[in-house]
């Protein structure tokens, strides 16, 4: 060990007994030493008498108790996200929750009537569009303004009042669903359930967009004519639409590739919440100011 | 004989029965709330002055000193009792302060130089232009925190070299050269006052 590391070590009173008599022999005789102590002592001084002039706040010890015992950050997280989800419950229109039901009650009495799955297959799709052109902006919402003037982002709103919506959807379907296999074995459940879900995904996500973009009646007239169009048959119009015969054929595959529609359909939501947020691509509002 | 130094909180702790660390730890791991309670008034008055060392912030030092008191409660499992627990408790708030200063360290460097060097005291303060331990503390507040942090550690906390090197997580070379650079820094502080 070095003078000068004992000669800190001295400074600071962490030698022993046997090495602080060894020390002061050598400082006795050391006019280096003796001249870096002083200024070693003055820092120890300075350094204790200002440490010790401030006396720690007595209430830190009860607010770090409060960090303690506060709710993490995933139950604050779930909280937040109940109460968002409850607001926005109560502030949308109760005849789409009412409107949809008694849709996908007919359309199931319908279904089993003339005993055809495609009855379901074609509407519910429909329905779970029309309800998600209707959720969101001051066409549908009677508290627009209040819900506008929340510090909670335009997207946030979208997608709780979307997820609502898509899982009282979902829901109803599957109900239907299970009213089908009065006429269908237990078996086809799952075949069902897949004919309607990637559809409705890609609809309700394509009618979403289009409502935030030009308006509920413009995005349910698009998305119903895309939908519809593909059990057109054309050829009995006319002769003339021969020529859409391939294209035609191509266009029922992509609404039977549930891995495209459910892709696509996902983009179209990411889409349609970056829309949310920014009223200039919302022409329709653009117009109506 | 020994040297005058005495750190207040060793003679608080002769005065208190003092509380033993593995204890604390045992019961914050067991979710005593009193374990904290014991643990701020054990060494709090450390680690709110060592907090502070660093900052130049009372604010600040007091968000340091809580979260440390509030990471210490949620990591106790991690002390196996191998250092001193105010070496560990320390640590944790070198880390943090470190973070918060990430950014504005060379500001505060750069105006505490400027303090030193520039500024021009008052007339009442050009009677005690020089008194010492003004230009020393002067001399403190335009170290680094890196450096103040060593001076600290060393002269207040009572750690040993060894310590203080695992607290800041450095080499004990580094302790050395930091505390070497510090006495110079003070040397010409000095230096340059008896000059004026």
């Amino acid at each position: 060990m070095n003078h000068e590391e004992q000669l800190i070590r001295y400074a600071a009173n962490q030698l022993n007994e046997s090495e602080h008599v060894d020390f002061e022999k050598h400082l006795a005789g050391c006019a280096s030493c003796q001249a870096d102590l002083i200024l070693w002592k003055s820092l120890a001084n300075e350094v204790i008498a200002s440490d010790s002039a401030v006396p720690a706040p007595v209430h830190l010890v009860d607010s770090a108790l409060e960090v303690i015992h506060a709710p993490s950050k995933l139950t604050r997280a779930f909280k937040s996200t109940a109460q968002l989800l409850r607001m926005q419950l109560l502030l949308m229109h109760n005849e789409l929750w009412f409107g949809s039901a008694a849709l996908m009650f007919i359309f199931l009495a319908m279904a089993l009537l003339v005993a055809r799955v495609e009855v379901l297959h074609f509407f519910v799709p429909m329905i779970a569009a029309g309800t998600v052109t209707l959720i969101y902006g001051s066409e549908h919402d009677p508290a627009a303004e209040l819900t506008f003037a929340t510090p909670i982002s335009p997207w946030k709103i979208l997608l709780a009042r979307l997820t609502l919506v898509s899982a009282y959807n979902v829901f109803l379907a599957l109900c239907a669903t299970v009213g089908l296999l009065l006429i269908l074995p237990p078996q086809a459940l799952g075949e069902l359930i897949l004919g309607w879900l990637a559809p409705m995904t890609f609809l309700s996500a394509l009618a979403l967009l289009l409502s935030l973009w030009i308006g509920t009646s413009n995005a349910l007239f698009i998305s119903y004519t895309l939908w519809a169009a593909q059990y057109l048959a054309w050829t009995s119009i006319g002769e003339w639409f021969a020529f859409l015969s391939p294209w035609l054929e191509s266009y029922r595959q992509f609404w039977n590739d549930p891995v495209l529609l459910f892709l696509l359909g996902f983009a179209l939501i990411l889409f349609a919440l970056w829309s949310a947020g920014h009223e200039q691509v919302q022409w329709h509002r653009s117009v109506v100011l | 004989m020994r040297t005058d130094l005495a750190l207040p909180w060793q003679t608080q702790a002769t005065m208190k029965q003092p509380v033993d660390d593995l204890d604390l730890i045992r019961r914050m791991q067991a979710g005593d709330d009193n374990a904290v309670r014991d643990l701020y008034a054990q060494y709090g008055q450390r680690l709110y002055a060592y907090a502070l060392r660093l900052t130049n912030d009372p604010a600040t030092a007091e968000d340091l000193t809580q979260s440390t008191l509030v990471t210490a409660w949620r990591t106790a499992r991690n002390f196996r009792g191998e250092g001193r627990l105010i070496a560990w408790l320390l640590g944790i708030v070198h880390h943090a302060a470190m973070k918060s200063l990430r950014g504005i360290t060379n500001y505060l460097d750069e105006v505490a130089e400027e303090t030193v060097s520039e500024d021009q005291p008052s007339p009442e303060e050009q009677a005690q232009v020089r008194d010492e331990r003004r230009w020393v503390r002067q001399g403190i507040q335009s170290l680094s925190p890196e450096h103040r942090a060593v001076l600290d550690l060393i002269f207040y906390q009572g750690l040993s070299l060894n310590e203080a090197a695992q607290v800041l997580n450095i080499p004990v070379g580094t302790v050395k050269s930091r505390l070497s650079y510090a006495r110079d820094h003070l040397r010409g502080v000095l230096t340059r006052t008896e000059e004026r």
